[in-house]
């Protein structure tokens, strides 16, 4: 922390000469400053995770609006893992005096002690009534020795959301647009968060890289860069480069589709396929980092496993048919589909613009 | 306007003449190019000679009648057709009764990748051959080679199989086991709500029967493996599913199933049944990828409880291929764990006798890196102790590795040189069975290959057509076929002789899981194991098959069961399948069992039961080579043997609480 002193000092001296600046005559009375309004956040880190959501006292109201309480911040990456149409809300809270470090455009911020990350998942228009249904709210929680799991799931009177460790499923009918959807929606034990969420023998986060948050979001107050909201709020050092490699919104259809690709892959599967993580056996790296080299996207290689079908390269320029990638992106057997843990539907419109994407690819040579 | 009139009628009488869009209009060649300009004939090619994908829905035509015998290449494998993607079918017979000669994909070496086909086959004179491209990757046009060889006949294949579709309507087509009880393999196939089941006759035939089951979230995506968990003589399931374990125990009746599942998550990888604790009723190991490995103990009343811990226990992670295995011939079965993911080891654990486990991986030379998903074990040189081949699914950690059984719990690396060293296809099954029954068990790994055992661990790839799938006689010929999907794979079969054997336990499990088979003749010793669960996914017949080769006799065949109990059996007839009961062929003092007593002994036409000491639930009498030749239920007293031949049996009763009882008489 302490090369972050210099600017702390500023800050202090800037916030003096304001209330050095300020008029002398007015009454004592009106010198009164109130106190900053602290965060309700209640996180005793000897006892988390709490057996209920409603023990962190992140939300006001009604919780099931997920209205953040002060310090909760939300944010979102500028691609998003799919899982089977979910909606998602992420908020990020640290404690007071705390903020995360920049470490790299593809690298996971280097938060401190006491980082609570959030994730709430939720369908709009659920059967029979078209109802929002909270399904569950994950936890990330930093201790001083590593991130724990928290995993909450939501009651049927979306009142309150209770610590579960072991797994369970939940039957669901919605409208997605047009088209009724159906799933046995998993709720995953704590043992599968950890296959993705993996580095080794350690628990790490996933999305919140430099290159994901490098995005204007419209906060409450306005919209603004996410980074410099950060650290606006205190929770990130302001000392991280101008010039980050970002990823892209896969779902702009303007953009690049080569970059759209990657983007979609870094979200969507680059967890288990890099160096220390669930499946590093197998050739590809989908980092986005990784992924500008057209061998770690897997084209023109050789699937170790043999799939058969014709299925030859995992990326077969020209022949969707032939690749591997596009196989498992539209499979739906447990076996094969690839990602393997957070989807049981077939992400039509990635596995449609993936196609186009190998489609258009033109030989190895 | 007239240009265009004029082009319009050279393509219909290129249509009329060249009509090559069906079997029946085939165009006729000759050695020479040949361009097509689209594939897009009505007739999709039909069989498919060639493995992969199996739909197409267009088709090209033409017809090769040679004039002398020629050994005779097709190929696109040409400068001007690097970028296209055929597909290449050659058949002999007629239209109505196109028959496979050779078919190929992907041979070709030009391009990158390389995806042009190439396929040569012996041409004799006075045959048509039907030379057919579908459009199942590439409908634009071709430019074909045929090329007159001097005629060579190609090699025959060790082993080959032909192809038949069968009739499987469930989502998981993995398991090939016996579900009826007359020990003839059957094929299952699994959904939500139901157990389809193709059941072998008699004649070669099969019968779908559908049984509902209850619905359960596990259903078997990672792996599934059978065995009669209750004792009566019929299989019974477990699904190994990503998120936990369910057991489907096929009723007595055979008119469904129940279903039997414990909360816990596991995320299944193999799944094997295996008598753990060596009670004699059978229990279930589930290999869990992201956790300690999983057991479900079977306490004899119905219960399977769930324990986990002390047989490997994730360091750190990535068990993936477990496979039981009496590697020190110590009488009980050991478990290897075949693992894969970023740096774990593979694990040995040498069964303790008790129930519990003692990880070996270190001090037996096994701890190895391997990124193998399946290892195969047998006794590939006959010396009458296991070797392990270890199939890598990556080649990250090294190929694939072989290890000679030292005899004295250790094994040696003796992969140079064996062939599999140089075998590059990777896979995440990898079986061990003998494939051409000349008494040498093969390899069926990667790459649609079966490595054959040439007998001096040393092996030789037999391309096959289709990939590891479950392994059984799917037509009682002595011959191992595949199922694959829809598809069984027959095997062709040769000259060589065979031996089947079924078990039968009483007081070990009902499957003889875990019982060690021993067959002497001329070649010495071959050794078998049953086991429920090997390779990665799919379950494998229960009955147990030795080829023999040339030989014409069978000195003995030995049955060293789970509880301890040997059964001999002197000269078994060769070509044919054994039943075997356990206890059947001992003799009465033996058994010490005074429990009942036989009047008259001998008997000519009715044996009386003369019992205080129990109930009985049913009684069998079996020959001495272990047939059952009187079986009979209920409250029994007597036994009709009039029709016996004369000579010494086995009755064998079972009481209310499964216990048997067993005494010899002699028929006169």
């Amino acid at each position: 922390m302490k090369h972050f002193y210099p600017y702390f000092i500023v800050s202090l001296l800037v916030i003096l000469s304001i209330i050095a600046c300020s008029d002398d005559n007015q009454k004592k009375d009106d010198d009164y400053e109130p106190i900053p309004p602290t965060s309700p956040v209640v996180l005793d880190l000897s006892q988390v995770p709490y057996q209920k959501l409603s023990d962190y006292k992140l939300f006001e109201g009604d919780m099931k609006n997920q209205d953040p309480s002060l310090g909760v911040l939300p944010y979102e990456p500028i691609s998003q893992l799919f899982t089977d149409y979910a909606h998602k809300k992420r908020f990020v809270w640290m404690p007071e005096n705390a903020k995360a470090t920049y470490n790299g455009d593809g690298k996971i911020l280097n938060f401190p002690t006491g980082t609570v990350l959030v994730k709430t998942f939720y369908y709009d228009n659920v059967l029979p009534s078209n109802t929002t249904r909270v399904l569950e709210t994950r936890l990330l929680i930093k201790k001083a020795d590593g991130w724990i799991f928290g995993e909450y799931v939501w009651n049927d009177e979306q009142t309150e959301a209770t610590l579960l460790t072991t797994g369970e499923y939940i039957d669901l009918e919605w409208m997605e647009g047009n088209v009724q959807k159906s799933t046995t929606y998993r709720i995953p034990s704590n043992t599968e968060c950890f296959t993705c969420h993996k580095s080794g023998l350690d628990i790490i986060p996933i999305g919140t890289k430099p290159q994901n948050l490098n995005s204007t979001y419209t906060f409450d107050d306005g919209a603004k860069n996410q980074l410099a909201k950060w650290v606006e709020m205190g929770y990130l050092d302001s000392n991280y480069p101008t010039d980050i490699t970002t990823v892209v919104n896969w779902k702009d259809e303007g953009l690049d589709i080569g970059l759209r690709v990657r983007s979609y892959l870094d979200i969507n599967c680059a967890h288990c396929h890099q160096e220390g993580s669930y499946c590093d056996y197998r050739p590809m790296r989908f980092a986005f980092s990784e992924s500008a080299d057209p061998a770690n996207l897997g084209i023109c290689i050789t699937p170790d496993q043999d799939l058969g079908n014709g299925l030859t390269q995992i990326v077969f320029p020209g022949r969707p048919l032939r690749s591997v990638l596009d196989f498992r992106i539209n499979s739906t057997d447990e076996a094969t589909r690839m990602p393997l843990l957070g989807r049981t539907l077939v992400h039509e419109e990635a596995a449609t613009m993936i196609n186009q994407w190998i489609t258009a690819l033109e030989g190895c040579d | 306007m007239k240009e265009k009139l004029l082009l319009f009628l050279v393509f219909l009488t290129n249509l009329v003449v060249y009509g090559q869009n069906t079997c029946d209009t085939a165009l006729p060649v000759q050695a020479g190019i040949t361009v097509i300009d689209a594939i897009n004939g009505s007739q999709a090619p039909s069989p498919f000679c060639v493995t992969g994908g199996t739909v197409a829905t267009a088709g090209e035509w033409y017809v090769y009648s040679p004039i002398g015998n020629h050994t005779v290449t097709v190929t696109t494998d040409l400068n001007i057709n690097i970028g296209d993607d055929p597909r290449v079918h050659i058949y002999k017979g007629d239209c109505t009764n196109l028959v496979c000669v050779a078919g190929d994909d992907d041979s070709g070496t030009l391009g990158n990748p390389d995806a042009l086909c190439v396929v040569t086959f012996d041409a004799l004179a006075g045959n048509d051959y039907f030379i057919a491209f579908d459009n199942k990757w590439d409908a634009s046009g071709i430019t074909f080679k045929l090329i007159e060889n001097e005629y060579i006949p190609q090699p025959v294949a060790i082993v080959s199989f032909t192809q038949q579709t069968v009739g499987l309507t469930g989502s998981y087509r993995d398991c090939v086991v016996d579900m009826n009880g007359d020990y003839l393999d059957d094929i299952v196939s699994v959904s939500n709500g139901q157990v389809q089941m193709l059941l072998q006759t008699e004649t070669g035939s099969f019968q779908s029967v559908t049984r509902p089951t209850p619905t359960t979230n596990f259903l078997p995506s990672w792996s599934i493996a059978a065995g009669d968990i209750n004792k009566d003589g019929y299989n019974d399931l477990v699904y190994g599913n990503g998120q936990g374990v369910a057991f489907m125990r096929q009723n007595s009746t055979q008119t469904g199933f129940e279903l039997m599942t414990s909360p816990e998550y596991v995320f299944s990888q193999r799944t094997n049944f295996i008598d753990i604790d060596n009670d004699g009723n059978l229990d279930a190991f589930v290999c869990h990828d992201v956790a300690p490995n999983v057991r479900y103990i079977n306490d004899g009343t119905g219960n399977l409880i769930f324990a986990q811990g002390g047989m490997g226990d994730y360091p750190s992670g990535g068990n993936y291929g477990s496979i039981f295995v009496d590697y020190d011939n110590d009488g009980d079965m050991d478990l290897f764990i075949a693992k894969c993911g970023s740096g774990p080891i593979d694990e040995l654990h040498q069964n303790n006798g008790d129930g519990t486990f003692t990880d070996v991986s270190i001090a037996a030379g096994m701890a190895e890196p391997s990124q193998s998903w399946s290892s195969a074990w047998a006794d590939y040189d006959n010396d009458g102790d296991m070797d392990a081949m270890i199939g890598a699914s990556s080649n990250t950690s090294g190929g694939h590795k072989l290890r000679l059984n030292n005899g004295d719990g250790t094994f040696t690396d003796v992969t140079a040189g064996s062939g599999l060293d140089v075998f590059l296809s990777t896979n995440i099954e990898n079986v061990a069975h003998d494939f051409d029954n000349d008494g040498f068990v093969d390899l069926f790994m990667g790459g649609n290959t079966i490595m054959i055992n040439n007998g001096n661990m040393t092996f030789t790839p037999n391309p096959v057509n289709t990939s590891v799938g479950s392994i059984g006689d799917l037509n009682n010929d002595g011959f191992l076929d595949v199922q694959y999907n829809n598809n069984i794979f027959l095997n062709t079969g040769n000259d060589n002789n065979w031996l089947k054997v079924h078990l039968e336990g009483v007081d070990s499990n009902r499957n003889g899981i875990g019982a060690r088979i021993e067959l002497y003749g001329t070649w010495g010793k071959q050794i078998r194991e049953v086991r429920s669960g090997d390779g990665f996914r799919h379950m494998s017949s229960l009955n147990t098959h030795f080829g023999i080769g040339t030989a014409e006799t069978i000195t003995k065949l030995v049955v060293k069961w789970p509880s301890g109990i040997v059964d001999e059996i002197l000269n078994p007839n060769i070509n044919e399948s054994i039943l075997v009961v356990e206890s059947s062929t001992l003799g009465v003092a033996s058994t010490k069992n005074n429990a009942f007593i036989l009047y008259p002994n001998p008997a000519s036409e009715v044996l009386n039961i003369q019992n205080n000491s129990f109930e009985i639930e049913a009684a069998m009498i079996y020959d001495i080579t272990g047939r059952k030749v009187v079986s009979t239920k209920n409250n029994v007293q007597s036994l009709d043997v009039h029709a016996l031949s004369a000579g010494t049996y086995v009755v064998i009763l079972r009481d209310t609480d499964g216990k048997t009882h067993t005494q010899k008489f002699i028929k006169k």
